[in-house]
């Protein structure tokens, strides 16, 4: 059951990749979300621990419902044009997508999780989004893909985490939750003033701010 | 009343309460000048954040010499630093302070590094940062490895007290800051950093080889004639004092040289002795030259000028200053009986011996860098006749001169305060100088009960010297006695008719303040005497009307600062050149930057197995 | 006491050992010239001359005769000239010497730019300079003679007997220095009152009447001083023994050999032109390494 929400995490993920648009790409941060919610619903039933229901509450309620809306808000807020500028093309994007999720299979069996056991698979996963999110802030040009990027990146983090070790220390999720949802108004306030000062949000035109 | 602090981070032998008093000599008598110096010139929030930089300052420096931790020494030593600079850059609307500013702080931060690289090496041998387990953990260190820290503490505390050539930076920083300021920094912050020599290789190091101290007279010798040549070049009379304590730092090093050099030779009365006369110029130094500075703020602030070609006259409108500034050049020309003169004879003396208690080579070459202290001591004697007479002498030669008035009172106590303490300092030479001698041996760990420096109270009497004996209080009484026996002769026919009436002027009528000798004419045979050091050059320039009839002429001489231009300059040169070249990693672009975490990242997942 | 004993000799002969060297350099020069009381007659005449300040000057040039007049007699005091031990002897040693030196020549030179005249600070400027070149040799000579007895205490220099190679070699760079700091030809001429070849004078032109009387004497009895120096370095003499007899020839003997040196300088004066300021500094680089050689043939127990 966890094997089949995994791979669905990691389609979810490849959606991204190819989005090629705003509305798009963050209604495919919300089945990310959504699916990593299930993941850890059903780790909470297994270990049977309060924590984790807890943490799943606030990963439904966080991820998937108040920073998708604020994102949208802010997208419709600055009126912009909704082509996510994309400095590698979807098919060449999705094609690398591909070769993360491999090398992070590999490395997953090199650190040791066995073969084709639940946790390697898990870890894997988890480290590919990692790559992909990352990949995401190198290879779109506006700044809001930027802040996608983290969000993804903070959401393989946690993957990984939960996996390897059954989740961080509460009070650890709690402040990195905490941490995340300020990053992202902040960020959102940034973008709108990005907009506002030079009228438009593509980072790449930005290259002149340099020391 | 020290008690109370924690055992296990300070110290409070004789070498760090002498320097605790150094500190507050000078500190005192600034804080009362500058009360009367900040006002009218800046806001009264500035104002305050002045003193409480200046409180912070004294307070860092006073830390400093009496932690007994490497780490904690570290941070002080970067926080009265970082003090100091904001404090040199403190009159922002110039944008030289900004500038002297960015040279001081990152000539300091040079020297910190090799400090830092030297307390890692001392760490690594013995484990801990405490002086104490350090100091033992030193008798057994290589002697490979104590050269290496030698010579890093020397470059790294040299770089703060003004070795040549590491003194750039305090002709740019002490003029630059405010005056009081300049009184403190010249006459204590750079002698913290003679406190981390004496205390770190002398104490802590321990010092063995001979070479290390003829490196430091070497060194010591080439920065006294340096400092003062600069300085009789100068017409900015706080740079002019700023090169005169590059000058005076070579003196106090010539003690420390020279007590080195005597440890190494197993002569522990004549180290004790050099190293009394090594710390009896840094507190003479901190005296005089702190009194200097104050002097010459208190111009600055009459007259709104420090070049000392436009100033003149001075010493009929501003009286009492000229007073303070002529007993503070009196005793740094060493003239007796003041303390100056004290500790030059100290120093001379010390030599002297020496040369008596060594063989062949050594005593020619203590003869000649005696020589070369003489010289300097004629040199700082011909500096000064030149800023004190330029400046408070003869006719005013600008507006700025003529419109200046005495100024304020606290100002004047400030000055007045030092003004006394050399006097005492010259007069009570044999009493300091016994304390001095607890100082010195407990800094070279050696038994002074059976050394004996005095004969009593007013006389010195070094116990190695045959015979020697100087006593200021006896020579003051003697100058004064015979300076009234002229007077007698003077006045044993009467009074004798006075008359008062203009300056001889060949019969030219009309003579002014533009016939007067100027600073540039008074300096010009040093400059030509020491052009190969110099390098001076100039450029005449002469508008005819005809052939025969020259309408003006213009004369500019330079010197070249060959530090600046030789070392320094190419050396920028080269950090920039890389700079701009390793520049071209940061093209602005944020998915560059970017591109670059994520390939680190890459990496490091797949080759995490190596790690 | 002894020490206004000395004092007061050395008041009173150091201008007879000025006029003596003018009357040689006179003979020399193929002139009757002056009588060698003249020095006398001079400063009687000058203490009776009303006295032209400068409105210029302040208290400093008032105070400067006094200043020099005082360190050059504590100078005196100090170094034996007439006796054998220094009446002062706790007051100080022959590095001292130097130092009182200075204090004289600094106020000196304080009170010629005081005045705001061209000339004083021309004087000062090229003082100022020849004493700070003058510095060094004079410190490698007390080096080298020092070097000999083991200290610098002015009562071991005074009753040397030895003469040596050093103490001889030394004795010619003090002359040189002497040449220098007595302000005669070569470094400075003391018969001119021409810009260009005056030092010394140019310092004191705008003092007269009793002031200048009194800077005259101080000049005088350095002088007398510095050639004392030369010939117990040159001749030295021990402190004498027996009975009277034997005294009066040693007195004698102690008196020559200061004329000697006297004549010595008047030679060189009359035989040699002044140099250009610039190679002065040659001139005492040369005093400088005379002292250096000094110095090794003590080293070397020569």
């Amino acid at each position: 059951m966890q094997g089949i929400i995994l791979f669905a995490l990691l389609v979810s993920t490849y959606l991204m990749v190819i989005a090629k648009r705003m509305p798009a790409l963050i209604r495919s941060f919300r089945y990310q979300s959504l699916l990593l919610f299930l993941v850890t619903l059903l780790a909470a039933f297994n270990e049977k621990q309060v924590e984790l229901y807890l943490i799943s509450g606030m990963i439904i309620l966080v991820k998937v419902f108040l920073i998708p809306y604020f994102l949208n808000f802010t997208a419709k807020k600055i009126k912009l044009d909704e082509n996510l500028g994309l400095f590698v093309n979807s098919q060449l994007s999705l094609l690398l997508a591909l070769i993360f999720t491999y090398c992070s299979w590999v490395l997953s069996v090199n650190l040791g999780f066995g073969q084709l056991s639940l946790l390697s698979v898990a870890v894997s996963v988890a480290f590919s989004v990692i790559l992909i999110g990352a990949f995401l802030m190198i290879s779109r040009m506006k700044a809001f893909t930027q802040v996608v990027g983290i969000l993804v990146m903070e959401n393989g983090i946690f993957l990984l985490a939960s996996s390897i070790s059954g989740g961080m220390p509460f009070f650890a999720e709690i402040a990195i939750f905490f941490d995340v949802f300020i990053s992202v108004v902040i960020m959102g306030i940034f973008v709108f003033r990005i907009n506002k000062l030079f009228t438009h949000i593509d980072v790449n035109k930005l290259s002149r701010l340099k020391g | 009343m020290l008690y109370f602090l924690p055992q296990k981070l300070f110290l409070f032998d004789s070498l760090s309460l002498f320097f605790l008093v150094v500190i507050l000599i000078v500190s005192l008598p600034s804080l009362v000048y500058s009360f009367g110096y900040l006002k009218g010139d800046y806001s009264a929030a500035k104002i305050f954040l002045a003193q409480v930089l200046l409180l912070a300052f004294v307070l860092f420096m006073a830390l400093i010499v009496s932690v007994r931790n490497c780490l904690i020494f570290l941070v002080f030593w970067e926080i009265m630093s970082l003090v100091s600079y904001f404090l040199v850059i403190f009159d922002t609307k110039h944008a030289r302070s900004i500038q002297a500013g960015l040279i001081y702080i990152v000539m300091t931060h040079i020297g910190t590094a090799f400090i830092i690289a030297a307390f890692m090496i001392l760490h690594n041998h013995a484990h801990s940062f405490d002086f104490f387990a350090i100091k033992n953990a030193c008798l057994a260190m290589p002697s490979q490895t104590k050269n290496i820290v030698f010579l890093l503490f020397l470059i790294g505390f040299g770089t703060k007290a003004g070795i040549v050539p590491l003194h750039i930076w305090l002709p740019y920083a002490h003029p630059q800051a405010p005056s009081h300021i300049s009184s403190i920094m010249s006459g204590v912050m750079i002698k913290t950093a003679i406190y981390g020599i004496i205390r770190f290789v002398m104490f802590i190091l321990g010092v063995n080889s001979s070479w290390w101290g003829v490196l430091i007279l070497i060194l010591a010798v080439i920065t006294c004639l340096v400092g003062i040549i600069y300085a009789l070049m100068e017409r900015d009379i706080k740079r002019l004092l700023a090169y005169s304590s590059v000058e005076n730092i070579g003196i106090i090093l010539l003690g420390v040289g020279l007590s080195m050099f005597f440890i190494s030779l197993n002569l522990p009365y004549l180290a004790v002795f050099s190293l009394i006369a090594g710390l009896y110029h840094l507190v003479n130094h901190a005296i005089f030259k702190g009194l200097l500075f104050l002097c010459a703020g208190s111009v600055y602030k009459a007259t709104g000028t420090r070049d000392i070609e436009k100033l003149g006259g001075l010493i009929k409108k501003m009286p009492q200053t000229s007073a303070y500034f002529l007993l503070g050049a009196m005793a740094i020309s060493a003239l007796p009986p003041l303390n100056g003169f004290v500790s030059e004879w100290l120093t001379l003396q010390a030599f002297f011996l020496g040369a008596f208690n060594v063989i062949g080579g050594s005593k020619l070459f203590l003869g000649i860098c005696a020589a070369m202290l003489a010289l300097t001591s004629g040199l700082a004697a011909a500096c000064f006749v030149k800023a004190f007479g330029v400046t408070f002498l003869a006719k005013p030669k600008s507006h700025y001169a003529e419109s200046a008035k005495e100024v304020a009172l606290s100002m004047r106590i400030g000055m007045l305060i030092l003004a006394v303490l050399i006097v005492i300092f010259g007069l009570a030479a044999a009493l300091i100088i016994k304390l001095l001698a607890k100082v010195s041996g407990s800094a070279l760990s050696i038994d002074i009960s059976n050394m004996s420096f005095c004969l009593n109270n007013f006389t010195l009497f070094p116990q190695m010297a045959k015979n020697v004996y100087l006593s200021t209080p006896l020579l003051a009484l003697w100058l004064i006695i015979l300076g009234i026996t002229g007077f007698a002769i003077y006045r044993i026919f009467g009074r004798g008719k006075l008359t008062i009436y203009k300056t001889w002027d060949c019969g030219y009528y009309k003579l002014d303040s533009r016939n007067e000798y100027t600073a540039t004419a008074f300096s010009k045979p040093f400059r030509i005497a020491f052009s190969f050091f110099l390098l001076p050059y100039r450029k005449t320039q002469k508008i005819r009307e005809s052939f025969y009839h020259i309408k003006s002429f213009t004369y500019e001489t330079r010197t070249t600062k060959i530090f600046k231009k030789y070392i320094y300059d190419p050396v920028l040169a080269m950090v920039l050149k890389a700079a701009m070249f390793m520049r071209r990693i940061q093209p602005g672009s944020i998915h560059l930057y970017l591109g670059y975490i994520f390939i680190t990242l890459l990496l490091l997942l797949i080759f995490m197995r190596q790690f | 006491m002894m020490i206004i004993l000395q004092i007061i000799l050395l008041i009173i002969t150091a201008p007879l050992l000025s006029g003596l060297i003018t009357k040689i350099k006179n003979n020399l020069r193929m002139r009757k010239g002056q009588s060698v009381l003249q020095p006398y007659y001079n400063l009687a005449k000058l203490f009776f001359k009303d006295e032209v300040i400068s409105e210029t000057a302040s208290w400093i040039f008032r105070v400067t005769p006094f200043v020099v007049l005082s360190s050059t007699l504590v100078v005196g005091i100090l170094i034996p000239v007439f006796i054998f031990t220094s009446p002062v002897h706790q007051m100080g040693d022959f590095l001292v010497i130097v130092f009182i030196f200075a204090l004289g020549r600094f106020f000196l030179a304080l009170s010629a730019l005081d005045t705001g005249s061209s000339f004083g600070g021309m004087g000062a400027s090229r003082e100022m300079f020849i004493s700070s070149l003058v510095e060094p040799a004079l410190c490698m000579v007390i080096f080298a003679v020092s070097l000999q007895f083991g200290s610098t205490d002015i009562s071991a220099f005074s009753s040397m007997h030895v003469i040596s190679v050093s103490s001889v070699v030394a004795a010619l760079a003090l002359f040189l220095i002497t040449i220098a700091e007595t302000s005669r030809i070569p470094v400075d001429n003391q018969e001119t009152h021409l810009e260009l070849t005056m030092v010394h004078e140019a310092m004191v032109l705008e003092y007269s009447g009793r002031s200048l009387a009194l800077i005259e004497m101080a000049s005088y009895i350095k002088q007398m001083i510095l050639f004392f120096l030369i010939a117990q370095l040159i001749f030295p003499i021990g402190l004498p023994v027996g009975n009277f007899a034997q005294i009066l020839p040693w007195v004698l003997w102690y008196l020559i050999r200061i004329g000697i040196i006297a004549v010595l300088v008047a030679l060189v004066e009359v035989s040699v032109a002044k140099m250009r300021l610039f190679r002065v500094a040659d001139f005492l680089g040369f005093a400088f390494v005379l002292g250096v050689v000094a110095t090794v043939c003590a080293i070397l127990g020569v």
